[in-house]
Formats: C-alpha cells, sequence, structure tokens
C-alpha cells in the first residue's frame, strides 16, 4: 500500500470526520477565541504576581497552542475510531503504521501551527509587544520544532491510547505537566533543580526557550541547539510510540488485549 | 365524568431533516398524515403498526414531547399544545428499550428522583415507591445499580416510574420490545391489572398477538394512517380469507389438488413439500367450512396431521397494511 | 418549599451519579491544580508573600469551581438526551428550569472539593500560609460563590438543548471567566471597558468576597451583589428555558432521533 496515499488520504479523510460537525461555532471559540484568552489570562497573572514581562508570557502560551494538537491528534483519532466501531479495521489493516499515524496527525500539526500563528501575531497587537519582524522566520522554525517534537509524543500516546481507554483524562494530565514544567510560564531557571531535570527531557522546553532567545534578538544558528534537542527528543518518543505500537498489537493477537471497543 | 379520556382530531406532524453545510438542502418527512381516534375512560386502546408508521410519533404528540404541525388533541379534557402543563400532572410515559434511567444510579434511587420530579407528595414518596417495587417485582434488588439490570428488570423499573404519580392515563410505547417471553407476558398481566384497577391505557405495539390479547379495541396504523379502527374481533372478521385447513399427507394422489379446488367454498389450494410430507393448504370462503368436503377427496389416501385455524389478526393485519 | 425540597433530593441523588466516576472525578480535581501550580509558582517567581499570596492560593483554588461547571454544563443535557432521561426531564410538571438547578449545582459542589484539595495543595507543596481571618464568612462565601457559578451555568446549560454547539462556546468560556471575574488579577487591573461586564457576571462578587474573608476585610456586600446577579440569571434562566424547551418540542430536538 502506498504510504504516501495513507499518509495525505487517510489524514485528511479521518480530519474531515473529526470535525464532521465543521460549524463556525465550533471553529472560532475553539481555535480563535481560546489560544488568545489563554495569553490573555497568563499576561495578566504575570503582572498581578509581579513578574512585568508581557513577551514572556505571550511566547510561552502561543507555542503551547501549536504544541498541544499535536500532542492530542492520534491519541483523539483512537478514540475516534473507537467510538464509531472503526478501530479493529484499522489495526486490522496492512497499512505501515507510520505513515497512518502520521497521516492522521498531519492537519491536525498543520492546524495548530496556524493558531500559534495567529495567536502570536494577534497577541502582538492586543498587548504591544515588541517582536521585529525580522525574528519571525525564526520564530517560524521553533516553533515548528516544538510541534514535531511534540507530534512524537503524541504518537506514543496514541500507542497508551490502545491499551488505556481514559484517553481523554490521560491527555489532559499530560498537557497539565508540560505547562507547568515546560517553562511556559515561569523561566527554567526560577524552577527548583529537580523540576529543571525532569524539564529537560520534555518536548517544547528546549523550544520555548529557543524561541525567547530568537525574540530578544539571537540568530537561528545560536538557537541550533536547542532546537535539535527538541527533534531528537521528538524521534526518540516517536520510536518509542512505535516499538510499544508493535508490542501491543502482537501482545493483542495473542491474548485479546487491545481495547477495541 | 362523560367524554373521551384522549381526543384526537386530524393530528398531524412532519420533520424537517436537513444536510449539508453551506448549501443546506431539507426534506420533508410527513410523519403523521391526519390521525383521529378517541379513547374512553378504562379502556385499553392499542395503535398498532409496522415500524415507521407513526406511533411514537403519535404518543409523542399526546404525551406533550413534540408539538404537532396540525390537528389537534385533548388527553383528559386539555389541550396538549396549550395546556401541556396539566396534561403532564395526569399522564405517565413508559417506553421500551434500555434508556431512560439513571445507569450509575441503584433502582431505588432512580424512583425516588423521578418520585420528586413528578411531584409526588414527600409523605407519600417512600410508601408509593416500596408499594410499585412490589408491583413490579423488583423488591430486594431495588438497591443495585441500574447499569447491572438486565433489559426485563429494566422494563419493570420503567413502569414502576410510569406508575409513581398515580396517573389516570398511562401511555405504553412497545413496551414488551426485547423482552423475553416471560417476562412480557408478566407485564402484560401487569397492564391488564391496571386497566382493570381504572387506568386507562394506550398501547403502541407491532406485536399483533399482544394487541390481540390486550386491546379493547385497535387502531391499525401504516404509513401515517390509521387504516383500521375496531376491536380485535371485528378487524378479524375484515380479513378476505375464511378459515385455513392444513394436511400432511404421504403420497398425493394425482388430479387431487384440481378436484379440490373445484370445491364450492375454496378460495385457494397451496401444496408444500415438509420433509416427508406434502402439505396441503386450503383456504376457504370466508364463512364456509370445508373440512368435510376435502377429507371426502382423501379417502384412502395415507395423511398425518390435519390441523384447521381461523384467520388470525395477523391475516388482517397484512391485508390493511399492504393496502394502505 | 417543594421547589426547594426537589432541588435538595435531585442536588444530592446528581452528586452521588458524579462522584461515581473516579476517572471523571480525578480530571476534575486534577486538572485545576496543575494551573494553580504554575500560578502558585508564578507568584514565588515574582516575590509575592503574605496576603497577596493568600489571595492568589484564593483565587486559583476558586477556579477549580468554574472549570467543573464551564466544561460540563454544556455537555449535562446532551448527556440526558443520550441515556433518555432529557424527554422524562420535560415531562415533569415543574418548570423546566428549577430541574437544571440541581444539575449545575452538583456541579459546582464537585468544584468545591477541587478548591479544598487545592488549598491543601498550595499549603503543604508550596508553604503558603492559609490563614482564613473569617473562616465562617469564607465557607459562607464558598457556599454562595458555588451557588453563583451554578447558577452561570445553568445558563450554559439551557442554550444546549436548542443549539447543539453550545458546548464549544461554553468550554470556550472557561479562562475568559477566569480572567474577566478577577480570580486571580484584581478589576482595576484590567481594561476599564471590562469592568461593566465583570460587575454583572455573579463569580466576580462571590470571588471578592471570598477574598474578603480570608484577608480579613467585610464581605457582606459583595455576597449581596453575588446573590441579587444570581438571583437575576435564575430569572433570566426561567423565561429563556421556556422559550428553549418550546423550541425543542417543534423541532423535535429532545430526542436522539
Amino acid at each position: 500500500m502506498n504510504s504516501l496515499r495513507i499518509f495525505f488520504v487517510g489524514g485528511l479523510t479521518s480530519y474531515r470526520a473529526l470535525f464532521g460537525w465543521l460549524s463556525p461555532w465550533i471553529l472560532v471559540p475553539t481555535f480563535l477565541f481560546t489560544p488568545l484568552f489563554q495569553i490573555l489570562l497568563f499576561v495578566y497573572i504575570g503582572r498581578t504576581a509581579g513578574v512585568n514581562d508581557d513577551r514572556f508570557f505571550l511566547i510561552g502560551n502561543a507555542v503551547v497552542n501549536a504544541a498541544v494538537p499535536c500532542l492530542f491528534a492520534m491519541g483523539n483519532t483512537i478514540e475516534g475510531e473507537r467510538s464509531a466501531g472503526t478501530l479493529p479495521l484499522l489495526i486490522a489493516s496492512p497499512a505501515k503504521r507510520l505513515p497512518l499515524f502520521l497521516g492522521r496527525a498531519l492537519p491536525v500539526i498543520l492546524n495548530g501551527f496556524l493558531v500559534a500563528v495567529f495567536a502570536l501575531v494577534t497577541g502582538t497587537l492586543l498587548l504591544r509587544v515588541d517582536l521585529p519582524p525580522a525574528t519571525w522566520g525564526g520564530i517560524a522554525v521553533a516553533i515548528a520544532a516544538c510541534s514535531v517534537s511534540c507530534t512524537g509524543l503524541g504518537l506514543l500516546g496514541a500507542a497508551i491510547a490502545l491499551r488505556v481507554r481514559q484517553t481523554a483524562v490521560m491527555s489532559n494530565i499530560v498537557l497539565g505537566i508540560l505547562i507547568v514544567f515546560a517553562g511556559v510560564n515561569v523561566p527554567l531557571a526560577a524552577m527548583p533543580g529537580w523540576m529543571q531535570e525532569v524539564a529537560r527531557w520534555l518536548p517544547m522546553t528546549h523550544g520555548i526557550a529557543a524561541t525567547h532567545d530568537l525574540a530578544a534578538g539571537q540568530r537561528l544558528g545560536d538557537v541550533a541547539g536547542a532546537l535539535l534537542a527538541e527533534l531528537a527528543l521528538g524521534a526518540f518518543y516517536a520510536a518509542l510510540g512505535l516499538v510499544l505500537l508493535r508490542w501491543l498489537e502482537w501482545e493483542s493477537r495473542l491474548k485479546a488485549s487491545l481495547d477495541m471497543a | 365524568m362523560g367524554g373521551p379520556v384522549i381526543q384526537v382530531d386530524g393530528l398531524a406532524r412532519t420533520f424537517r431533516t436537513g444536510r449539508g453545510l453551506f448549501r443546506r438542502s431539507s426534506r420533508e418527512i410527513e410523519a403523521v398524515k391526519g390521525v383521529s381516534f378517541a379513547v374512553e375512560r378504562g379502556e385499553l386502546f392499542g395503535l398498532l403498526g409496522p415500524n415507521g408508521a407513526g406511533k411514537t410519533t403519535t404518543i409523542k404528540m399526546l404525551i406533550t414531547l413534540l408539538l404537532p404541525t396540525s390537528g389537534q388533541a385533548r388527553v383528559l379534557g386539555h389541550d396538549v399544545v396549550k395546556q401541556a402543563r396539566d396534561v403532564r400532572r395526569k399522564v405517565g410515559y413508559v417506553f421500551g428499550g434500555d434508556r431512560g434511567l439513571y445507569e450509575r444510579l441503584s433502582g431505588l434511587d432512580n424512583l425516588r428522583y423521578f418520585a420528586e420530579l413528578y411531584g409526588v407528595s414527600p409523605r407519600e414518596s417512600k410508601q408509593r415507591v416500596g408499594e410499585l417495587l412490589e408491583l413490579v417485582g423488583l423488591t430486594g434488588r431495588e438497591k443495585e445499580r441500574v447499569e447491572g439490570y438486565s433489559r426485563g428488570m429494566r422494563q419493570r423499573l420503567h413502569i414502576a416510574r410510569g406508575l409513581l404519580h398515580r396517573p389516570e392515563v398511562l401511555f405504553l410505547d412497545e413496551p414488551s420490545i426485547g423482552i423475553d417471553p416471560v417476562g412480557a407476558r408478566e407485564l402484560r398481566a401487569t397492564v391488564k391489572h391496571l386497566v382493570d384497577a381504572g387506568t386507562t391505557v394506550l398501547l403502541t405495539t407491532h406485536y399483533m398477538f399482544e394487541a390481540d390479547e390486550l386491546c379493547d379495541r385497535i387502531a391499525v396504523i401504516a404509513r401515517g394512517r390509521i387504516v383500521a379502527l375496531d376491536t380485535p374481533a371485528e378487524l378479524k372478521k375484515q380479513v378476505t380469507t375464511g378459515s385455513v385447513l392444513e394436511v400432511d399427507v404421504f403420497g398425493l394422489p394425482d388430479g387431487l389438488v384440481d378436484r379440490v379446488r373445484a370445491e364450492p367454498n375454496v378460495q385457494s389450494v397451496v401444496v408444500d413439500v415438509r420433509g416427508q410430507a406434502q402439505v396441503l393448504t386450503v383456504h376457504a370462503q370466508p364463512g364456509t367450512d370445508v373440512t368435510q368436503a376435502v377429507m371426502g377427496h382423501l379417502e384412502g389416501s395415507r395423511y398425518g396431521r390435519v390441523v384447521t385455524r381461523e384467520p388470525t389478526l395477523e391475516d388482517a393485519y397484512i391485508e390493511l397494511v399492504n393496502a394502505a | 418549599m417543594k421547589a426547594v425540597r426537589l432541588v435538595a433530593v435531585a442536588w444530592w441523588l446528581q452528586l452521588k451519579m458524579r462522584s461515581r466516576s473516579a476517572f471523571d472525578g480525578l480530571l476534575s480535581l486534577l486538572y485545576p491544580m496543575f494551573f494553580a501550580t504554575t500560578i502558585f509558582m508564578m507568584f514565588r517567581h515574582g516575590g509575592a508573600a503574605g496576603p497577596a499570596l493568600l489571595s492568589a492560593a484564593v483565587g486559583s483554588s476558586a477556579m477549580g469551581i468554574w472549570s467543573a461547571v464551564s466544561t460540563t454544563a454544556a455537555f449535562a443535557l446532551q448527556t440526558e438526551r443520550r441515556q433518555g432521561t432529557l424527554e422524562l426531564l420535560v415531562l415533569s410538571p415543574q418548570p423546566f428550569a428549577l430541574l437544571l438547578v440541581p444539575l449545575t449545582l452538583s456541579m459546582a459542589t464537585i468544584g468545591a472539593y477541587s478548591m479544598a484539595a487545592t488549598l491543601l495543595w498550595g499549603r503543604f507543596a508550596f508553604g503558603i500560609d492559609i490563614a482564613i481571618a473569617d473562616p465562617v464568612a469564607f465557607v459562607l462565601s464558598v457556599i454562595v460563590t458555588v451557588f453563583a457559578i451554578a447558577m452561570l451555568g445553568m445558563l450554559i446549560a439551557i442554550s444546549s438543548i436548542r443549539y447543539r454547539s453550545a458546548w464549544a462556546l461554553g468550554a470556550a468560556l472557561e479562562m475568559p471567566v477566569w480572567l474577566i471575574c478577577g480570580f486571580l488579577v484584581a478589576i482595576s487591573d484590567l481594561p476599564s471597558w471590562v469592568r461593566p461586564l465583570s460587575a454583572v457576571l455573579a463569580p466576580t462578587w462571590g470571588v471578592a468576597a471570598m477574598r474578603a474573608a480570608a484577608t480579613g476585610r467585610s464581605p457582606w456586600a459583595d455576597l449581596a451583589y453575588c446573590l441579587l446577579t444570581a438571583a437575576g440569571y435564575g430569572v433570566v434562566a426561567v423565561l429563556v428555558s421556556r422559550v428553549m424547551v418550546h423550541s425543542a418540542r417543534a423541532r423535535a430536538t429532545l430526542a436522539l432521533t
């Protein structure tokens, strides 16, 4: 089976199925309203807390919007297929797993990227934050890197989702952990040592730090190390996910253990 | 109190379904096309029809869950559109299936909840709930969560729920669907009991024998219209086939079928092969009996089982529905 | 008084139902705690201490009450519809709005558990001194805020009886309400054109009362406003629900099919 075809066609169809109820009443609140308000919320809390750095909170919370959909995309797909009853069909198909899952993730990833850009631009205008155009290219690359690494973690999540029913709960807990540890609203340096250690192994940490540096005027070359770390983490989690996937499928043939319905 | 308990005049309901996001196209479905009937106090009235005939839609209009697109209906003298609240105070609604209960609560808690909802006075509530649990045979299992109930138990709980506030009229929508024969029989016994005690019952079903056994009068509904309304006995008389004679013959002689067919009062003759025997099925003209004549022709032949049966409600129903 | 008894019994049973799903319960407790943790860290980073920190602790733990309602209110009726019980609710001779109060009230009550958990978390994980100046007034303020948030949730729930995509709006309101009702940010710090909106939202007054009681100021005026606005929502809910239910009966949206 043509992997490329699985990637694009399968992904697009699944995306449309997930959003079958394509109504502006759902799109606008979810993709435009909420990300913006998250930024505003933390900016104001920051000010109240005595941390007067609007740009810090703007960047952190904008990047989260790019990364989060990538985290959930594949797990949600599994959940969606499960409730529609098509999960067994998916698992039984001979298609290669990587393009299968990634294909389903791609439209969501692009979606997340656009939301992040929108949030960043709007936030900059609303809060009158200084983000010179020269930095935009680099920032876009950094955001993309975060998306990629979160996708890797998402693949691991999707594998777990095959076994565990409560995808939504698990996903939200992961999101919570990321928001607390990845330096979204508190700079890494201000966190206790053990938290910094944990943060280094999480996606988004390096990418967000790189984005801050880029916004402050550093060049892409300067932050390359951080971005590579980000991508490497993504690959690591993705590999873990694929291994787990293969093992779970094998185990399910042995013990009928996959939660298919 | 005179006057019918339920009065329906030209009740109709159309549904509109929309499709597509940008170019919304809609279709109109006429589920009920103008039905009229009246139900007297203490009657067990049946609404019999195939799936999709409009039974549930009709019932939902009568209990105020749906607004009719045209026509009128009054329950206990109250208009179902303008005096909905008065209607709701005095009617009960029981429907078949698994849904309609709070899964995570026990049967007892479900009844407590609905007792509050339907305005059972606090003083009476506890006693009433206990009474009903006994009536439907769930005493001893009321503390278990509904999610563990079988379909039959759920149905019984539904009935208890429907009766909490002592309704004068009870609407039963396909209550025995998916219930085992024993459970269904108990259900029918309970319904008969209720009617004997004075409750008026309107029952929808697609089981012929159920309607035949229970109902004082039946309205046959098909494709949104009432095609017949009468007592079961009268409806059976409307069937154009008379009694049916079935004989298992071993070795049908040549020409026998033609000879039987030539008999006066024989409407039709059909021969089936079932295992070793050939089954001779003879339909007589209505009101006549052809047994003697047919058996006469079978003198000297080997035959086994001989059965005569009356036209059933099923025959009448199929005829009526097909004519619609 | 029949109404009070109905709400009380129904609230208790709804609470029973909601607390029986262990996993969902865990999430509604944990999720606001992640936000609260971030916020505690932010305040520490900014060098806050004493009353400012206590204020922040109270505000961020109260966030859980609104979370519990905003995320589930719009789904409440959809769940009833799927269970097949929505029709049975409409069939009740009691006014429909009254039947919704226990639904959202039970959600808000679970949010109150989250609040307690978050306060304990702040005390033991962050060493924040939870020294409530007036405990009685504080508990009263929490109760009134729970009620006010339940009433706000009811408005969301009612709109979902007719509009199936109301859930998206409800979910999207989670953070705006946190911001605009001054859970963490003083209303005076927000742009001036937001203030009328804050004043009209009942939780604003409830949270203000909670903070006042915690830091030793008088909460009574705030509580009065809170009850007033919440009662206003009740009136709106009664009127709107009549229209909504009528519309649902006309368009046959009470059942799944």
